[in-house]
């Protein structure tokens, strides 16, 4: 009892150092986002309190539904996209197969490359004069399929889209690989004993038991695709005429592009509402309470 | 976990920046020699000449006066003007600073963080023109002195292209101009390298002189006093413009997916005949073209029924230093002391062998490369006022990205001037 008592005040003693530096830095800015969005401030002349008109504004301001609209596409794109194509191979890779070490890196890739290189390559790849799409369609003959990928509304948030899922799809397969490795060989043994396919087993087997950490990849998943920003803002800085446009671009934009610091912490708040929002949603459909 | 490392790495940020603005308030306040040491502030990161000719200039004056020290503290350009308004907030700004003319000083002379200049005012007169002066008053009072003039809207122009094309000399009118980009159509030629994916270049480039030959320099100050009304039929016709030119095909096909300097590199690589831009554009050009003999500088074509003053171009006054309001005393004397050596002959004349527009006359050697002098000369005519220089950050923002629309056809010029109204008018309320 009484060693029990020393050890967790030494667990607190411990965790003290980061709970400090966690609400220092993490919890205090975001009250202090709060704070601000009651304000009418540029960053510089005194602040003045306006209380919700903030919000008020933000709920007719038509780009900002615009970027919202923008940022669940994002999130669907990725959930839809990454976290299944990654599942299809992982499971295709999780077997003994030569050179499985290659594809592996292969996967990864595109996430320890800088997000600056990315954009700037799929950027030139999506060019209209002279980018890889473009001059592959009319090398082929498919001239009429050329399209000015980023430079038109209506094509520039689909192109957007697949840079993204491309660029996160090998995180979740390394995530995958590693929860698949951990499944006991016993168990797949058993079931094959037992005269279970490949399908059966993958199915009935191998998913359900990985289940929790198909989870934790969407809301990983969710919870990125709210933050994105620094891939949309090289990429087309949501252009054209705000068709990529995202939250946080839109947030950024109006807080230090046109020094609306309330109006920008007003959106930071939504941002923040919609997520946990989101994430509560999600984590209650998938049947887990993690929140 | 990428949340904690954002969290720690902004941890460490500040340190550093903390640590940083604690380091230059004790060289303030200890004068290792008796000098007086004075901070200065600046964006001067880049190697660039203009750059480099500032650095010199300070090197000199420190050499030249053992009492006073400036030291220079560089920050990155992007970062600049947010990290001067969160220290003024505090008000913990340097003893001196760079600052941007027009709408970026009024909120620093407005909150009276900038010292007025009355009192050296008479070392500038008739040196530097009022015109270019302008820019940095509030109020009526002087806070900063011009090094440069930005002009924002010349036209480079490739001579054998147009030449080809059937043109002796460059159009001066703009029906001219739309002949000379349908015959270079024809000839299978892109006419214009634009690169307007920061949407900042139709704007500034473009419509700062564009609308001003149409509605006359009173315009702006008229309608942003409420006066006048962006649906002014003249300000229209001058976005409408931007319409015609993009239904001529006057531009490269993919100038909303690249950026200015890009297409700078198009003009230079020789695939374009023409390309609008501002003096910024000189060095770069003077650096990658060799057959400079071919290169033209243009003045903006006029146009037919405007009110404007045909022969002047839109470009603000640029290089300025503003000196701290908390500034007293022996500091004081020292700081105006400084400003005075600073914009003065040898600095200009450094900035023109870097091939920058400046506000003064200087005199020119032959040695200047004609590019420069054509446009040097073009400054002549006058300048008109810059939009971004001139409007609301949010005015700023909804005409770059309703220029955009329009090139996109999303949007009419009848219905981007109404949307600015809109925003004009709800700003005055």
């Amino acid at each position: 009892m009484h060693n029990s008592m020393k050890r967790s005040w030494f667990i607190v003693l411990g965790l003290l150092p980061a709970l400090l530096v966690y609400t220092v830095f993490a919890i205090l800015p975001i009250l202090q986002s709060f704070y601000y969005s009651l304000m009418e401030w540029d960053g510089f002349s005194d602040m003045v309190f306006v209380g919700l008109d903030n919000f008020k504004e933000l709920f007719q301001d038509e780009l900002f539904w615009n970027s919202m609209k923008n940022n669940v596409l994002v999130v669907l794109a990725s959930v839809l996209g990454q976290v299944p194509i990654a599942l299809f191979i992982a499971l295709l890779l999780n077997r003994k197969l030569k050179g499985l070490k290659f594809f592996r890196t292969i996967g990864f890739l595109p996430v320890v490359l800088s997000t600056v290189v990315i954009s700037i390559t799929w950027g030139l790849m999506y060019n209209f004069e002279d980018g890889l799409f473009n001059v592959f369609l009319r090398t082929v003959g498919l001239d009429a399929l050329a399209q000015n990928w980023l430079g038109d509304t209506t094509w520039s948030m689909p192109s957007v889209l697949v840079t993204v899922i491309w660029q996160f799809i090998g995180l979740y397969l390394v995530i995958f690989m590693a929860a698949l490795q951990n499944i006991p060989e016993e168990v797949l043994e058993a079931a094959r004993m037992d005269g279970a396919n490949e399908w059966t087993t993958t199915w009935k087997i191998t998913l359900p038991m990985i289940w929790d950490t198909v989870i934790v990849a969407v809301i990983l998943c969710i919870s990125g695709s709210l933050k994105t920003f620094d891939l949309l803002y090289v990429m087309t800085n949501g252009g054209p005429a705000h068709s990529t446009e995202v939250m946080a671009l839109y947030m950024f934009n109006q807080t230090f592009g046109q020094f609306q610091y309330g109006y920008g912490s007003a959106i930071s708040v939504l941002i923040f509402a919609f997520s946990l929002l989101l994430i509560f949603v999600v984590t209650r459909l998938l049947g887990k309470k993690m929140l | 976990m990428k949340h904690v490392m954002n969290s720690l790495l902004f941890a460490v940020l500040l340190i550093a920046l903390t640590a940083c603005g604690s380091g230059g308030s004790e060289q303030q306040s200890e004068a290792s020699d008796g000098a007086v040491e004075l901070t200065l502030w600046t964006d001067w990161t880049e190697d660039r000449p203009e750059n480099t000719a500032y650095k010199q200039t300070i090197e000199k004056f420190n050499q030249e006066h053992e009492d006073i020290k400036v030291t220079i503290e560089a920050i990155p350009h992007d970062q600049y003007e947010t990290k001067l308004r969160t220290q003024a907030a505090g008000k913990q700004l340097p003893d001196m600073f760079r600052v941007w003319p027009g709408a970026r000083l009024e909120p620093l002379a407005k909150g009276g963080a900038t010292l007025p200049l009355d009192p050296i005012m008479d070392t500038w007169k008739d040196v530097i023109p009022e015109s270019a002066l302008k820019a940095y008053q509030y109020d009526g009072t002087q806070y900063a002195i011009p090094a440069n003039i930005s002009l924002t809207s010349l036209i480079y122009y490739r001579k054998d292209m147009v030449a080809d094309a059937g043109f002796e000399t460059f159009p001066k009118t703009y029906d001219e101009l739309k002949a000379l980009i349908t015959a270079l159509n024809d000839a299978g030629t892109t006419p214009i390298a634009l690169g307007n994916k920061s949407i900042w270049p139709l704007q500034s480039v473009y419509i700062s002189t564009i609308a001003d030959r149409f509605t006359g320099s009173d315009f702006l100050p008229n309608v942003l006093s409420g006066e006048g009304t962006f649906e002014n039929p003249l300000f229209v016709d001058s976005l409408a413009v931007i319409d015609e030119m993009t239904k001529l095909n006057a531009f490269n096909s993919d100038l909303n997916t690249i950026d200015e300097s890009q297409a700078r590199g198009k003009f230079i690589a020789g695939d374009t005949a023409m390309h609008f831009a501002g003096s910024w554009a000189i060095g770069p050009i003077l650096d990658s073209i060799e057959d400079l003999d071919n290169i033209g500088v243009a003045p903006f074509p006029s146009f037919a029924g405007g009110e404007g003053d045909p022969s002047a171009i839109a470009g603000s006054a640029g290089g300025a230093i503003a000196l701290s309001s908390q500034l007293e005393g022996e500091k004081q004397e020292a700081a105006f002391t400084f400003m005075k050596y600073f914009y003065s002959d040898p600095l200009y004349q450094e900035l023109v062998k870097a091939n920058i527009v400046v506000p003064v006359e200087v005199e020119v050697g032959d040695d200047v490369p004609a590019v420069y002098q054509e446009a040097n000369a073009l400054m002549q005519g006058g300048i008109t006022p810059v939009y971004d220089a001139t409007l609301s950050p949010e005015l700023t923002d909804l005409i770059n990205n309703g220029l955009q629309s329009i090139t996109l056809g999303d949007m009419t010029p009848e219905e981007l001037a109404k949307k600015m109204q809109e925003a004009n008018e709800s700003a005055q309320e």
